[in-house]
């Protein structure tokens, strides 16, 4: 009974490990096999190649060619598994009867440790050849970049040597020095000069390795400082999820900015007045609004929800009324409530600070200058090649991080903390696409985890003369320049509109 | 039940007290049982079960990167609306990236390990009846098990689990309209946090009281074996950072729910509008988080080095090479460990000299463990090597430590950082060096003292498959990881295919999926043999390995107090193996002798040609070299 159930367990293990392996190696041959069609809900979640094998359809040579390989496969591991489980049974009852081991694990192992050295050391080396040639080295388009390079170049050599030598000895040691009946391993329990030995050596490489890397480090994050003379500058603003960037105008000088003053129409809150006037009015309208909200919420509104709700169609449309129930649940429990209050409490404290900038004279003065009205504000950055450029970042929301993997260049985007990193490109963006090919292109991509569209949040940066950036500056909008020509019109129209949807919301 | 068992250990003394005690029910013996060595298999089972979860939660995300773009159906089967169409969410995708890391980090690799392994081996190998404090012990794993249950149960929660990373940075953790699992999900992180923090340091305590005040006759700080001083130096680790990372959480949870600004300043959101905080900075809980964080890496790390020291010595029968040496080496690390933090935040942003002072003392690091390596080394040289499952991988924490601290070299560089932060290579590295070395050193553990645990023996050959099988797959995910962090690959990206120029990594991501998912089945073998062998498995000898620390001078049925009889007394250090003045090729603390001195000082002869094979004298010029640098001392 025992050994019955002992068997069966066995089998039934060799068999998950069977058909798991081999479906997923059949899917690595044959990706489409995890297609929709091939994994309708009747059929099991594993094993989708053999159920996708159908001879009726089988016309294409690629898929039949396919099945058979994954049969192969299957048959190959099946047969592997029986003649391992067989050996362990046979060893297993020889070494019941004669009280020894008939497999040497020893020298499997041992044997092991030698082809793991051998094929791993070819698999670095292949890994080093042919991954190697994407990695970013020795092709740097910033002048610090060939710095950062050659000390990137130097770690690696360093380390390379120490890998491929440990791990030699390592695996060497754990061959040569394998379980042998009647040996004595040597007594040899400590020698201070051998410990000293590679205590002082790896300090030394280390030594040199600081040194030179703190050359690198300094020559990089004190750019600017070591820089006399004009440093062009790009403010480089992140937001959930994207990047815009800011030039000054005309004046050379770039205008203030403030979180407080951001709005539908001034997304980077620059302190231009009229932008700001506005931004208070729209405030204050939308104060009214929710505490109009905050009036009928327990009367019309919470009946108009019972409305829609009960028009839904149910069947159809779950979704929405699962929506709907939700806004009603949030209305009974007070959620809605405390959520309207917070922000009537917050609207009322971002005028009372915009005012308290407003009315104070020498805050005023030095907020609202006229820097900010002809800056441009662009969907790409566009840098001169060969001269110096600070970014300044400055985030709306969370922490992002900007990361210019082609110019060895990243800093985080921190809300509340100016940040910057001056580099100089070298290599401009049709050089750069000579060398790769026409798609290629410079990007900045977000490097810190901001929430759910972080994988796609970036922002092409152009690399080229100074005449051409100066000629794409003047293709820029500056928002604020046009606005100010036909301020009344456009105010009036957009007040209008918030006012007539406000006035909606607050019926609903 | 607690009084009874500090009782019994009152009357240790008299060397009967397990006549009298008390009769103990299911409750008490299994469930709250303030015995140590009941208390390390609960921390072990919940352990292996937090790691299969954290494990199988890496198969799925990495499903999503190796076909980011293909439905896998049984994905929405398992998620539901997380998942639908067989296309794992956004959302979600964070999720369990940052629940993977967390219960990898934190319940598996901080509690799995040094729990299980500080309650079972501290007591047994210093040769004390229980811990100081059982009951406190007791309430140390209870505390465990609540934060499990309070993490796992964010799965639960309508918006998600914590999804801004392990690291959990504000504003993106603080604000629940930044993200959904930025609600919740967060707030039930937290809860686990702290009381995970409570464990901990009801544990540490616990840990370094029992190893200052409790040894056995004999038993001097320098004839402790490497495990314990491990565990120790792990413990203070944890009792001094532990409560930083508290401070950290209990302030974020202000910003979260009481309208305080620590972290928070000059914040718009989209859809809420400008927020009041202004003055705080979220650079200050990088600093605070990382001030345990770095620091954990080593609590993590250390009694796996430890392990593996222990393991190696017995296994190769030899001296641990330089025990003083490796003692130095961990508390150097430690010390070091404290003052390196900063190099997690190059690039926040923070003063540039700060980052060069930071790269100065990382630096340093290097130092002590590259000494650890050579040790190790030579351990194994001229060795007699037993290739236990346990001696398997503890060589393969070896490696990985050699591949993954090498890497460090690169990251601790501040010039380097610049880069490589949060680049996939990042992700090679402390998966290699922190993850898979410390879960190789808790394997090695596992299947070293398992015996002791459960009396009886794990299958050998299907260890040795589970070592080759889960080796293999780890370099095979890991290693080409580096290669694409050097591309400029970043982490934490939902999938590449929207940018064409990670378009080349598709067959490599799809190599790293196959490797996770064969990795993860591999774990099977070990399931198996595990639960297997608890029940059916062949019974085990008092001292299977022929050890010579005193946790194998005890009975193979478990009983309260450890000892029956005295608690033995300890003659010499723990690695006296292969003493050429005597017969067998260990000589256990415990065993008196006939008045041999406790470190063999005789003549050894340079090169013992008994077993000297031919083989050896033909090997490379190099080696060779290496070879006569060991004899320089004889010469």
């Amino acid at each position: 009974m025992n050994t019955f159930f002992k068997n069966t367990l066995k089998i039934a293990l060799a068999l998950v490990i069977v058909f798991t392996a081999a479906s997923f190696m059949s899917d690595v041959i044959d990706i489409s096999g995890l297609s929709v069609e091939h994994l309708k809900a009747d059929k099991p979640m594993f094993g989708t190649a053999e159920y996708a094998y159908d001879p009726g359809q089988a016309d294409t040579p690629e898929k039949t060619l396919a099945s058979k390989v994954n049969w192969t496969i299957l048959i190959f591991v099946i047969l592997m598994v029986l003649v391992l489980a067989n050996a362990m049974d046979i060893s297993k009852y020889t070494a019941k009867i004669t009280g020894r081991e008939t497999v040497n694990q020893t020298n499997v192992n041992k044997w092991m440790m030698l082809i793991f050295l051998i094929l791993g050391f070819i698999g670095v080396i292949w890994e080093y050849i042919y991954h190697g040639k994407f990695i970013l080295m020795n092709n740097s388009s910033s002048e610090h970049g060939v710095d950062y390079d050659s000390m990137f170049s130097i770690t690696l050599i360093l380390t390379s040597i120490v890998f491929f030598m440990t791990q030699f000895l390592l695996f060497m040691f754990s061959f040569m020095y394998a379980h042998k009946e009647g040996k004595k391993a040597l007594y040899y329990a400590h020698n201070n000069r051998l410990e000293l030995l590679w205590t002082f050596i790896p300090a030394v490489v280390l030594t040199i390795l600081v040194l030179r890397g703190h050359q690198t480090w300094k020559s990089v994050v004190y750019a600017e400082e070591n820089h006399k003379g004009k440093i062009n500058s790009v403010e480089v603003f992140a937001y959930q999820f994207g990047w815009k960037a800011r030039y000054a105008g005309e004046d050379g000088i770039m205008g203030m900015s403030d979180y407080k003053f951001i709005s539908g129409t001034n997304e980077l809150g620059l302190a231009v007045k009229s932008e700001v006037d506005m931004l208070l009015e729209e405030l204050k309208l939308q104060i009214i609004a929710d505490e109009e909200t905050v009036k009928n919420l327990n009367t019309t509104i919470l009946d108009g929800l019972m409305a829609d709700f009960a028009a839904a169609d149910g069947v159809k449309n779950y979704k929405s009324m699962e929506s709907i129930q939700k806004k009603i649940d949030a209305v009974k429990n007070g959620d809605r409530l405390s959520d309207l209050k917070e922000s009537i409490e917050r609207k009322k404290k971002q005028i009372e600070r915009i005012l308290a900038i407003q009315n104070d004279e020498k805050i005023f003065a030095s907020t609202f200058t006229p820097a900010a009205i002809d800056d441009i504000i662009a969907q790409e950055i566009h840098i001169a090649k060969d001269s110096l450029v600070t970014f300044n970042f400055r985030s709306k929301d969370i922490i992002h991080s900007a990361w210019l993997p082609h110019f060895r260049a990243q800093m985080n985007v921190v809300p509340g903390m100016p940040t910057k990193f001056t580099f100089r490109p070298t290599k401009s963006t049709a050089e750069a696409k000579a060398e790769n090919d026409e798609e290629f292109d410079y990007y900045l991509y977000c490097n810190k985890i901001c929430g759910v569209s972080h994988y796609n949040m970036k922002i092409k940066v152009v690399v080229e003369s100074q005449a051409e950036v100066d000629a794409w500056l003047k293709t820029q909008s500056s928002p604020f320049m046009k606005k100010t020509e036909v301020v009344p019109a456009i105010m009036n129209d957009s007040l209008q509109m918030t006012n007539d949807t406000l006035k909606r919301v607050a019926l609903r | 039940m607690s009084t009874a068992t500090i009782d019994s250990h009152k009357v240790d003394h008299h060397g009967d007290a397990h006549g009298h005690h008390h009769k103990e029910t299911f409750i008490t013996k299994y469930i709250f049982s303030t015995d140590h060595k009941m208390i390390s298999k609960q921390y072990l089972i919940t352990g292996i079960i937090m790691g299969c979860l954290g494990m199988f939660m890496s198969m799925l995300f990495r499903l999503q990167l190796a076909w980011p773009d293909e439905s896998v159906p049984f994905l929405e089967t398992l998620l539901g609306k997380w998942a639908q169409g067989g296309k794992i969410d956004p959302n979600y995708y964070m999720a369990l990236v940052t629940i993977h890391g967390t219960i990898m980090v934190f319940y598996v690799l901080t509690a799995g390990l040094s729990g299980t392994f500080s309650n079972l081996l501290i007591p047994l190998q210093v040769g004390a009846r229980d811990m100081a404090s059982p009951f406190m012990n007791m309430l140390s794993y209870w505390f465990f098990f609540l934060s499990s249950v309070v993490l796992l149960s964010s799965f639960a929660v309508e918006t998600g689990p914590a999804s801004s990373g392990w690291t959990v940075y504000p504003p993106l953790s603080a604000l629940s309209k930044a993200m959904p699992g930025s609600g919740a999900g967060t707030t039930l992180w937290l809860v686990a946090i702290i009381l995970f923090i409570v464990s901990a340091l009801l544990g540490g305590i616990n840990y370094i009281t029992t190893v200052l005040n409790m040894r056995t006759k004999g038993m001097s700080m320098n004839r402790l074996p490497l495990t314990i001083w491990a565990f120790f130096l792990t413990a203070v680790l944890g009792l001094l950072s532990f409560p930083v990372l508290l401070g950290a959480g209990l302030l974020l949870i202000f910003d979260r729910s009481f309208g305080t600004s620590f972290y928070l300043s000059d914040i718009h959101l989209n859809g809420v509008g400008a927020l009041t905080n202004s003055g705080g900075s979220p650079v200050l809980y990088q600093h605070l988080f990382w001030f345990l964080g770095h620091p954990e890496v080593y609590i993590i790390l250390m009694p796996a080095l430890g392990i593996s020291s222990e393991v190696i010595s017995t296994n190769a029968r030899k001296p641990i090479f330089g025990y003083t040496a490796m003692i130095i080496s961990l508390i150097g690390i430690s010390f070091l460990s404290f003052i390196v933090w900063g190099h997690h935040m190059f690039i926040t942003g923070m003063n540039p000299f700060l980052g060069t002072m930071f790269m100065y003392v990382t630096l340093i690091i290097a130092v002590p463990s590259a000494v650890k390596t050579f040790n190790y080394l030579a351990t194994l040289w001229k060795g007699n090597i037993r290739f236990t499952p346990a001696m398997l991988f503890a060589i393969g924490l070896v490696s990985f430590f050699i591949s993954g601290g090498l890497t460090g070299i690169y990251l601790g560089n501040a010039a380097l950082d610049i880069q490589l932060h949060d680049s996939y290579f990042v992700v090679a590295h402390f998966h290699l060096v922190m993850g898979s070395a410390a879960i190789f050193g808790m394997f090695a553990g596992i299947y070293h003292w398992f015996p002791k645990m459960f009396g009886r023996m794990m299958n050998k050959t299907l260890g040795s498959m589970h070592f080759w099988l889960t080796f293999i797959s780890a370099y095979l995910v890991f290693f080409p990881m580096h290669f694409m962090g050097l591309a400029g690959v970043p982490r934490r990206y939902y999938q590449f295919s929207l940018i064409p120029e990670f378009g080349i990594w598709m067959d490599v991501n799809v190599l790293i999926t196959v490797s996770a998912w064969l990795g993860g089945l591999a774990q099977i073998l070990f399931l198996y043999n595990f639960f297997y062998s608890i029940f059916k498995g062949p019974i085990a000898s008092t001292n299977p390995w022929e050890s010579n620390t005193l946790e194998w001078s005890t009975k193979l049925k478990h009983i309260h107090g450890n000892w029956e009889g005295d608690i033995p007394t300890v003659y010499r250090g723990p690695h006296e193996y292969s003493r050429p003045d005597r017969e067998l090729d260990y000589f256990p603390q415990y065993e008196k002798g006939n008045g041999e001195p406790e470190h063999y000082h005789g003549p050894v002869t340079a090169v013992d040609n008994s077993y000297e094979g031919k083989k050896e004298k033909a090997s490379t010029v190099f080696f060779s070299s290496f070879a006569y640098l060991f004899s320089m001392k004889r010469a």
